[in-house]
């Protein structure tokens, strides 16, 4: 469709049809205030604060939010009904709202103190006493709620209810009585909890895990990539001090499109752990980095198959490069176990790994153009969760049908039309087998989006993945693998995204934490880089390790998007990087590696293994405004 | 304000029959609803009705059930319930005097009625029940019947023209514990309803409303289904 | 049969309220029989087609009873009777604005008229089921409906052919929970869906994603129920009534202090004076008018000097009023205007469904204000914030029409009745006579 001619405040523009004028505004940095708008989710013109004076229209000021741009639209923001329509809205919200700046945690970044500023009257009129509430109330163990600060924009109830499909969050009452509570007072329990504190246009929300930590003009900030899952949402990370203070979403549309879940929100506090591995021990005693180096090289060399090698979920591309040298060299033969993986192998194209699945994997970003959705042998909310509420983006916006086949209830059964195949556990591939002829795939009216897991073990993979595959092309669609550790795909594609037993090892060597089922009781010599203390490491050599945020490199996420991390916070001497680490290790090992950096590593690795195909660097958002 | 009816609901225990705060029949009528409507939401309303109806007002546990007898979360319901004033969150008594004061009715003498039912019902506020368990007001907005103020609602039917002397009738009646008045003896000015309650089938779900609960003064409502707990 | 208060019987003007008054007429066979009741639905489905119905109803002239006053043929129009899929038609039975009475007074007398009336409208918009959206306290209307909903089904008339007609009808009912806001037509609709009823942003209309997402023809009981006469004498014949821009009549519920008060029919054009003074028997013996609201409690008021004004839409308009609900609500002199002012402002504010901000805030704004002026703690500053808030609820600030009401409440009684405001808050005094028992 050609675009839309209209002037906003004398500047003629022309946008794409459908742009709101709220939108439209932006395009030229004419701000029009907004609460309840916000971009991802359904407008409802609610706050009334975006009033502006348009033409053709009634002689009363319309919402800016709700209005699609029209052809030869004049908008007139600055004429006295508009500014003073703003001004009297602001006044309004206010006049029940605390004068909490002082002591409220959205101060430096609030719409509404901003808006007030700009668009605000110097004083209020208001007087007497404002509706009080018991606060703060505890939503979860994450979250906090002021209800004397909220201003009923409604985001935090709207986005529960229509991006992620739940309603443990509503809102009791009408009127002026109203106010936003978790039911029944029950703690917040959806994975999903945790945008209502990023979107939330003032102080009401807000994060119990950094309540007071710090004002935002004294935090810098990095754009990262979350490291807790194989989506790999972009995040911003917040440092102070040389302490992560907090995690929000740095809105990547083709990726998380400004969602994160409460694991890559919440889970950074052990960055900021004070008992921090700051040195090398040996033994539990402090050692240098050369003697501590060579005892771990002392301990692993020339153990064959009889030394175990663990590695953690989120181990960068860069590191499971060396690994991949140092396992064709003097590690030869040891046993890996990489944590968190699932049964899915590796994409046949450039990898090590076995595999049946073809080149042509589905973007996460492709899943909105799907009319039919399957899901096999996954929860998604559980293991993807970022990609669940994509998912649910297509059904209810976008009117994209959806089949699962999964021996429970997931949260997908929420939505009505939701055909749900109940099969018995490791029948997933019977079941995509028969689903050619299912009534929704015998005209999808577009492509087909085939989203399978591993069914947890459940599940013959290869012949699932096979299933799948040929139901891609019976329909004409894409199947998208759902890898659940962070860097499964950048393993698989190093080729040491291992899957052995490590029992009967007599030496063990942890990149990360420890194996899940423990140190085995065989291994005599036992080495870790990790970044706690662990049971165990009294009587092991260990390196201190850095975390994702301090840390660089790359993950590639289960759509085979290679995305690099951005670390907020340096190193801490005496600290070293993971690949440092891992050259000095290979060197002590007879084994030389020369690496000026990361970038050469990624030089090499992109010589090799030539379709991972890095990011382009996601489109910068303000931190905190709509 | 700050709501203090929400304690806080063990799910864990509303599961088994026996400890289930709505009656059998009850959620099997509420799960029959949503195929009624166009779309399943639709029959929050009328479910959470059912369940006011049997037990007076809505309780936490109560609400649960209604959720997840439509598989809709407990918040939903409770929004919704919350919204209207219709439904009750706090125990109403058997008898809520429900007393319109918007300006038709208050420009016939509705506040000294109100001021009446409260004298003559032994409460202050509309959060109160009478001593007895009998009886409860509220002031309302206008019930449509402006050609009759003062007027109020109460079990169901419209009372119209009302005075104190009318109001103490009413009261006197439902404590000696008569059963309700039929047609035929009506006192003037009390509006009867002009049939006998019907044996029409109804369709599920939709209630008469209009002729009272099977409930009278003195019979008292199906008990609640004792928890193992109470003492 | 209970006591009618209001127009019945035979008379030049009764279009609706024609035979009410006989006996058991909310029974089918009364109504077929000594009303005439469903010629007008045999004639729709069996002699017209859709398109000449909704013209009929366009010639008519009919405009919405509930509140808006929309022209009902033009609003018919809007419905696309060929687009795929289902429609609805549904029924705004919340009466709930303060002061009207009519549609209960309909329900309770002839509920077979709304009944005919919606079979037609469905008939004539391409929709096969209506559902009538009924406040949950109308306990009585209800259960009286739904006999005659399942007479009418007995009869034949709602089903799957409808008088031997391939075209299913069906009739459901939905009770309201006690919020006036649902009242509004989106907010109905939010009800309807099984929601927290609050207002939708507009557009999209109804007409195109209505309830459940469907396009749906939302009309007042009163509305629909005018219909069977438009079907069964023509459009051109009610146009005749009234006057140009409000043709036919009206049901106005008259309450409040007058003698008579009661739900009369009144023919479109006629005076207040006629309706208050001459219907209603006027105040009681001693008492003046002091005021009245025209349409329900939402329209700004007007004094008694302007007893003489029409009751037609435009002469409403001009008198800075509205139709409205029909509902007339009369006050003597010896009530107090800021008193009753705050008493409508509390109505709002508790009815509010707090969407919006002004509205949510402002209404519980002016409830307090109004309260510190009642206590004698007032000042010009009070009525300074009144008037803010009275302007800040006005004029699109709001969602729905609610929050305008608020402010013309405000600003209405304001403008005529200022003296008794400053009486109040500059002096600290009350100087009308104490409230009255009973009239």
């Amino acid at each position: 469709m050609p675009d839309v001619n209209l002037t906003i405040d004398g500047h003629k523009i022309a946008v794409p049809a459908g742009t709101l004028v709220v939108e439209a505004a932006k395009t030229i940095g004419i701000e029009i205030p907004v609460f309840c708008y916000h971009h991802k989710l359904d407008p409802v013109g609610a706050c009334r604060l975006c009033l502006v004076e348009m033409t053709p229209g009634p002689p009363r000021p319309q919402t800016a939010c709700t209005t699609p741009v029209a052809e030869g639209m004049v908008v007139k923001t600055q004429t006295a009904m508009a500014v003073q329509a703003r001004a009297d809205i602001l006044e309004f919200e206010l006049a029940n709202h605390p004068l909490d700046c002082p002591v409220c945690d959205k101060g430096g970044e609030c719409p509404l103190q901003d808006f007030t500023f700009r668009h605000g009257y110097p004083t209020s009129r208001i007087d007497g006493p404002r509706l009080h509430f018991k606060k703060p109330i505890p939503l979860s163990d994450k979250i906090a709620l002021d209800r004397e600060r909220c201003v009923l924009c409604y985001r935090c109830t709207r986005y529960y209810d229509e991006i992620a499909w739940e309603q443990e969050l509503t809102t009791d009452e009408r009127g002026v009585q109203s106010f936003i509570t978790s039911q029944f007072e029950q703690p917040l329990k959806s994975i999903f909890s945790g945008n209502i504190i990023d979107l939330c246009p003032v102080g009401a929300l807000t994060s119990r895990v950094w309540r007071f930590e710090s004002r935002p003009w004294d935090m810098t900030h990095t754009a990262s990539v979350c490291s807790k899952c194989a989506v790999g949402c972009s995040v911003t990370l917040w440092q102070r001090r040389g302490q992560l203070v907090r995690v929000t979403s740095h809105e990547n549309d083709d990726i998380d499109e400004g969602w994160i879940c409460d694991r890559g929100r919440f889970d950074y506090t052990d960055v900021n752990d004070p008992s921090r591995l700051r040195t090398p021990t040996i033994k539990g005693a402090r050692a240098t980095w050369a003697d501590a180096i060579n005892a771990v090289a002392g301990g692993i060399k020339g153990k064959g198959a009889k030394l175990g090698v663990s590695l953690p979920q989120d181990i960068t591309n860069e590191e499971a490069f060396l690994f991949r040298k140092l396992l064709d060299g003097p590690l030869k033969g040891a046993k890996v176990k990489m944590h968190g993986r699932t049964a899915i192998p590796g994409p046949a194209n450039g990898s090590r790994a076995q595999g049946a699945l073809p080149e042509s994997l589905m973007r996460i970003r492709e899943i909105d153009d799907a009319r039919v959705i399957v899901v096999v042998a996954s929860d998604l909310e559980h293991d993807v969760p970022i990609v669940d509420l994509r998912v649910k983006k297509a059904i209810s916006k976008r009117g994209a049908k959806l089949i699962v086949v999964y021996p429970d209830s997931v949260d997908l059964d929420r939505h009505p039309g939701t055909v749900h195949i109940r099969n018995a556990p490791g029948s997933a591939a019977a079941e995509v087998r028969k689903l050619a002829s299912h009534e929704l795939l015998r005209d999808p009216g577009g492509p087909v989006a085939i989203l399978f897991g591993d069914g947890y073990g459940g599940e013959d993979i290869d012949d699932l993945a096979s299933a799948c595959g040929d139901l891609a092309r019976k329909v004409g669609g894409k199947e998208m693998a759902l890898y659940r550790a962070t860097n499964e795909r950048g393993a698989l594609a190093a080729g040491v995204a291992g899957w052995d037993k490590l029992d009967g090892v007599e030496a063990l060597f942890s990149w990360g934490p420890p194996p899940t089922a423990g140190i085995p009781k065989s291994a005599k010599f036992s080495a870790s880089w990790d970044h706690l203390p662990r049971a165990g490491h009294e009587a092991a050599v260990v390196l201190p390790a850095t975390t994702f945020a301090e840390r660089q490199g790359s993950y590639t996420n289960l759509e085979g998007t290679v995305q690099f991390l951005r670390p907020p916070i340096p190193v801490p001497a005496p600290l070293k990087e993971g690949w440092e680490v891992l050259c000095e290790l290979a060197a002590a090992l007879g084994l030389h590696l020369d690496y000026a950096g990361v970038v050469p590593i990624q030089r090499e690795m992109a010589l090799q293994t030539p379709d991972l195909e890095p990011a382009p660097p996601p489109v910068l958002v303000g931190p905190a405004h709509p | 304000m700050n709501s203090p009816r929400t304690k806080s609901v063990p799910r864990e225990s509303a599961g088994t029959p026996l400890n289930t705060a709505l009656s059998a029949h009850v959620l099997d009528e509420i799960k029959e609803l949503p195929a009624k409507y166009p779309q399943p939401r639709s029959a929050v309303m009328p479910a959470l009705d059912l369940a006011q109806e049997e037990l007076g007002h809505l309780t936490p546990e109560a609400m649960t059930e209604v959720a997840e007898a439509l598989q809709l979360d407990p918040g939903y319901v409770e929004g919704v319930a919350t919204f209207y004033s219709l439904f009750h969150l706090e125990p109403v008594g058997r008898h809520r005097f429900y007393v319109c004061t918007n300006l038709s009715c208050m420009l016939r003498g509705a506040n000294e009625i109100v001021d009446h039912v409260k004298r003559s019902i032994g409460v202050e506020r509309a959060d109160q029940v009478s001593a007895d368990g009998l009886f409860s007001f509220e002031e309302v907005e206008c019930l449509g019947a402006c050609e009759f103020a003062p007027m109020m609602r109460l079990d169901h039917r419209f009372h119209y023209d009302l005075t104190a002397e009318r109001i103490d009738a009413l009261i006197a009646q439902r404590r000696s514990s008569l059963p309700p008045l039929t047609p035929a003896l009506s006192p003037e000015g009390e509006r009867e309803i002009a049939k006998p309650k019907r044996e029409t089938a109804k369709p599920k779900g939709e209630r008469e409303a209009a002729t009272p609960k099977k409930v009278t003064a003195e019979r008292p409502r199906a008990p609640r289904k004792k928890k193992a707990a109470d003492g | 049969m209970a006591e009618l208060r209001g127009s019945h019987g035979d008379q030049p003007n009764h279009i609706l309220t024609r035979w009410f008054g006989t006996p058991d007429l909310h029974k089918l066979e009364v109504y077929s029989s000594k009303a005439g009741g469903y010629t007008a639905l045999r004639k729709a489905l069996v002699d017209m087609a859709p398109a000449d119905i909704t013209n009929e109803v366009k010639t008519s002239g009919l405009r919405g009873r509930g509140g808006a006053g929309f022209a009902t043929g033009v609003k018919w129009g809007f419905i696309n009777r060929d687009a795929p899929g289902p429609k609805y038609v549904v029924i705004n039975a919340d009466e709930s604005e303060p002061g009207t009475s009519k549609d209960r007074y309909i329900l309770e007398n002839s509920p077979h008229l709304l009944v005919e009336g919606i079979l037609i409208a469905a008939y004539a918009v391409g929709a096969n089921q209506a559902w009538v959206y009924i406040r949950g306290e109308y306990d009585e209307p209800y259960r009286m409906l739904h006999e005659a909903i399942e007479e009418a089904r007995a009869k034949g008339y709602v089903g799957p052919k409808p008088l031997g007609k391939d075209y299913p009808l069906d009739i459901r009912l939905y009770r309201g929970h006690g919020a006036y806001i649902c009242g509004e037509e989106t907010a109905l609709l939010e009800s309807l869906e099984g929601k927290r009823a609050q207002p939708r942003s507009r557009p999209p209309f109804p007409a195109v994603k209505g309830a459940w997402g469907r396009p749906t023809l939302l009309n007042n009981v009163e509305t629909l129920c005018t219909v069977p006469w438009i079907v069964n004498n023509g459009g051109a014949a009610y146009a005749k009534l009234g006057t140009e821009k409000s043709p036919g009549t009206r049901l106005m519920s008259v309450s409040g202090n007058v003698r008579n008060p009661g739900v009369y029919e009144v023919e479109l054009g006629q005076t207040f004076r006629h309706v208050i003074m001459e219907l209603a028997g006027g105040p009681p013996e001693g008492r003046r008018v002091k005021v009245f609201w025209p349409g329900g409690s939402s329209a700004p008021v007007l004094p008694e000097s302007m007893l003489d004004t029409h009751t037609d839409m435009e002469a409403l308009a001009a008198a800075r009023s509205m139709g409205g609900s029909g509902g007339v609500i009369v006050m003597d002199d010896s009530h107090c205007v800021v008193r009753a002012a705050h008493r409508l402002l509390k109505f709002y504010a508790h009815e509010s469904c707090g969407k919006c901000t002004p509205c949510r805030i402002g209404q519980d704004w002016a409830v307090r204000t109004y309260e510190r002026i009642l206590a004698g703690e007032g000042s010009q500053v009070e009525l300074d914030i009144l008037q803010r808030v009275s302007d800040g609820l006005q004029n699109g600030r709001c969602l729905c029409g609610l929050g305008d009401s608020g402010g013309w409440v405000i600003d209405s009684t304001l403008r005529h009745f200022r003296d008794e405001y400053e009486d109040h808050a500059l002096r600290h005094e009350c100087n009308v006579g104490k409230v009255m028992a009973s009239a």
